[in-house]
């Protein structure tokens, strides 16, 4: 056992716990983000420490620290604190439980960590779990009905997706004789096509495994609950779970079926084309059901489901390419990178709008830049890089992850994803439109605090620098997907 | 020969009874049977020589969520109300048929690998070293807590007013 | 051990068999006119201690006591993860004791929250 390794969980957990206990003393409740805050950076200070270091397997091969997980680490702290930072006006107006609030984001954020790093199914499972339930109260905090049903809709459908995990989870167990990863590749292996075409309950274990983590990432067709909790849900813990909680599960997904399910070829390549079609279906659904939208959080719920299905591309590409090759997974983890900064700053900016216009309608969005310019510059570059423009980050971004698919032979998908890219144009710009020529309801300012100002030139600095010098990013998703699958 | 018609009585019951949860307009007896349905899953951990989970399952599940489930339904409004009907009733039913269907044909088509030991007798001491010693889960058995943790914030949270 | 609790089920079938009996024996009497049968709306009365029933049966719960129903369900989760620990205590040694240590006091620490709340209050 080494503690050591696990160092920027425990010191998250330590924060969580102190954040509880602090709230049960302190009156001004405006220093449980700080702490909240320099927990996160503590932790990813930790993060930070550990990289470059070989990969290690640990806790009896429960978990591995390697780069891939310490990249997502980082995500996740990032993504964590950043949501943080944007709920500090939001959270101000709540009457009590503002502690909670934020320990159940760093309790969230700790079960996100830990989905990155577990190699193991059951610790996957109950990461995954604790990621979940975190976000179901969450999504409920504001108590509204609105609000209430969006949790409701969330907690019964993530328990039916949990429910289906564990039956293919059970069913892997019950074919291979183990639970983890790496132990279930070399049964696989031992079996042989010829046993594997024999073994039914091992395949549609893999299906109910991609049918169950499909929920997570809001994959087509188990994307239902997007729109409803996206809408109901208050708008920061909506900017958490469309960037945190499906980066988590493409962080599992990636783990899981490039190392228990990624060699041999032929197998790959199965899953491969089960996620092709995913991908085709998923990003066709949300962006046409995105364009009739008037709600600016429920048209950013099926953009999301978009994005997922972009995303999915990737991982088409890397059930395709032979054994060895990364490049699948390296243009998922740039992909990732550059859709949470986009996304978290638009819905930044969404927040310190719609906390003074207090309305999600995109029609009340009008002529805004003439009342706050700074947030709509913010807010459109964040757009354009969602649709993938240049000089924003989704560029580079969509230009890896597609080039990696048609350099495997997936030109139809492509296709079928660029037209959908273009489609998903009409309705970014929508917004931009309304914002720069509509003319404004009144001419008062957007008050921001500067925590949200702080947040936004963040993620929009980093969605430029990403997306001018994409070198760098690159590097490091190159590393994380090398060092992948000890 | 006992042990088959235990397992076969117990298999039935609890299918019944998980349909009777389904089916039944009184989600009071709903409730009632899916208890049942708890009790026999129970024992069909019993036949399959799991018995601390045997008695885990009568603990947490005929213990405790079954009072936090009749407490949930006690503290509704116009509960004799009964469960509404639904219009997608019939698909769900076909759904639910055909996914059975497949479970099942996957299931009896696999060869599945049989240990060649036999049970384990007292299965207790086995789960500690399994859970809390070196070589076990015991990480995921701190995750665990820290869900639990998280379980109890959120449901006061939730059921205490704003 | 299966044998051990092949007497839980026969306890559970003679329960059953008995409980069945005293349903099924009243009517079997009244069929062989052992017993008389002269009904009236007085004896088709609910019968609640001696008490007529006034209004609806049906009351609402108190929330509160989903609060004490949810402490218990995590202190039950908690004795489920302890028993073996405490079954094993000796082999287990050091490490196996401050596993169990760590996990009482993340959840001592939910007590505490819920403590500090008073949600353990009754008003």
């Amino acid at each position: 056992m080494d503690l050591g390794l696990l160092a920027p969980e425990i010191s998250l957990a330590a924060t969580a716990v102190a954040v509880i206990l602090l709230d049960l003393f302190v009156e001004r409740k405006g220093a449980l983000a700080i702490v909240s805050v320099i927990g996160l950076m503590v932790s990813a200070a930790f993060t930070i420490a550990m990289f470059g270091d070989p990969a290690q397997v640990s806790f009896n091969g429960t978990l591995a620290v390697d780069s891939f997980a310490l990249f997502f680490k980082l995500l996740f702290l990032g993504i964590a604190a950043l949501v943080i930072l944007a709920s500090v006006d939001y959270v101000s107006k709540f009457e009590r439980f503002q502690g909670e609030y934020h320990a159940l984001i760093l309790l969230s954020a700790l079960g996100m960590l830990l989905m990155a790093t577990a190699t193991e199914l059951i610790t996957i499972y109950v990461s995954l779990e604790l990621a979940s339930i975190s976000l179901y109260i969450l999504a409920g905090f504001l108590k509204d009905p609105k609000s209430t049903e969006s949790s409701i809709k969330y907690l019964l459908l993530g328990a039916t997706a949990s429910a289906v995990l564990l039956y293919g989870m059970a069913l892997v167990f019950g074919s291979t004789g183990t639970t983890q990863l790496g132990e279930i590749t070399q049964q696989v292996q031992a079996l042989g096509a010829q046993g594997v075409a024999d073994n039914p309950a091992l395949v549609l274990g893999i299906i109910l495994l991609i049918a169950g983590f499909g929920f997570k990432i809001a994959a087509v067709p188990f994307q239902m609950w997007v729109p409803d909790v996206y809408e109901g849900a208050p708008t920061p813990i909506v900017a958490y779970l469309s960037v945190g909680s499906k980066a988590a599960g493409f962080a599992v997904i990636l783990r899981v079926f490039s190392s228990a399910f990624g060699l041999p070829d032929w197998l790959s390549l199965d899953w491969g084309m089960v996620f092709a079609v995913l991908a085709a279906i998923g990003m066709t659904v949300g962006n046409v059901s995105a364009l009739p939208q008037t709600n600016i959080k429920r048209m950013f719920g099926y953009s999301s489901i978009a994005q997922a299905g972009y995303l999915m591309v990737g991982l088409a590409a890397m059930g395709v390419a032979s054994a060895g090759e990364t490049i699948g997974q390296s243009t998922i983890l740039f992909f990732l990178l550059s859709y949470s900064l986009a996304n978290l700053g638009a819905f930044i900016a969404i927040i310190a709008i719609t906390n003074k216009i207090d309305s999600d309608l995109i029609e009340d969005f009008s002529g805004l830049f003439k009342r706050s310019p700074l947030l709509t510059l913010g807010l459109t570059l964040c757009l354009i890089s969602l649709i993938g423009m240049p000089p924003a980050a989704g560029f580079m971004a969509k230009f890896y992850i597609f080039g990696g698919a048609a350099q495997n032979g997936l030109l139809w998908l492509v296709i079928i994803a660029v037209l959908n890219s273009v489609v998903s144009a009409f309705y970014y710009l929508r917004v931009v439109k309304v914002m720069w020529l509509g003319e404004p309801a009144s001419v008062e300012k957007v008050p921001s605090s500067g925590a949200l100002r702080v947040a936004l030139t963040i993620t929009c600095l980093g969605v430029l620098f990403v997306g001018i010098l994409p070198g760098f990013a690159m590097k490091a998703a190159e590393l994380a997907a090398k060092m992948f699958g000890i | 020969m006992a042990f088959d018609i235990a397992f076969w009585l117990l298999a039935i019951v609890s299918v019944v009874a998980a349909l009777a949860v389904v089916t039944l307009r009184n989600i009071f007896r709903a409730a009632l049977s899916l208890v049942l349905c708890f009790i026999t899953v129970a024992g069909l951990y019993v036949t399959l020589s799991a018995d601390f989970l045997a008695a885990v399952q009568i603990l947490v599940y005929v213990g405790a969520i079954s009072i936090l489930l009749i407490l949930g339904i006690m503290l509704t409004r116009d509960v004799q109300l009964g469960s509404p009907t639904n219009k997608l009733r019939f698909p769900a039913f076909l759904a639910a048929i055909v996914f059975f269907g497949t479970v099942a044909w996957a299931v009896l088509n696999t060869t599945w690998g049989i240990s060649p030991q036999g049970p384990l007798e007292p299965t207790t001491a086995t789960l500690a070293g399994k859970l809390f010693g070196e070589n076990g889960y015991i990480l995921t058995v701190e995750i665990a807590a820290v869900l639990l943790l998280a379980a109890i914030l959120g449901a006061i949270v939730l059921v205490r007013e704003k | 051990m299966l044998a051990d609790f092949g007497f839980v089920g026969l306890f559970i079938i003679v329960a059953i068999a008995f409980s069945a009996l005293l349903i099924i024996l009243p009517v079997v009497f009244r069929y062989l006119k052992i017993v008389p049968y002269n009904p009236n709306p007085i004896k088709n009365a609910t019968f609640e201690c001696g008490m007529e029933t006034i209004g609806r049966t049906w009351v609402q719960f108190n929330f509160r006591y989903y609060f004490y129903a949810l402490i218990f369900l995590a202190l039950d989760v908690l004795a489920v993860f302890l028993y073996p620990w405490a079954v094993e205590l000796r082999q287990l040694g050091t490490s196996g004791f401050l596993g169990a240590l760590v996990f009482i006091i993340v959840i001592v620490v939910g007590y505490l929250y819920a403590w500090q709340k008073k949600v353990l209050e009754w008003k």
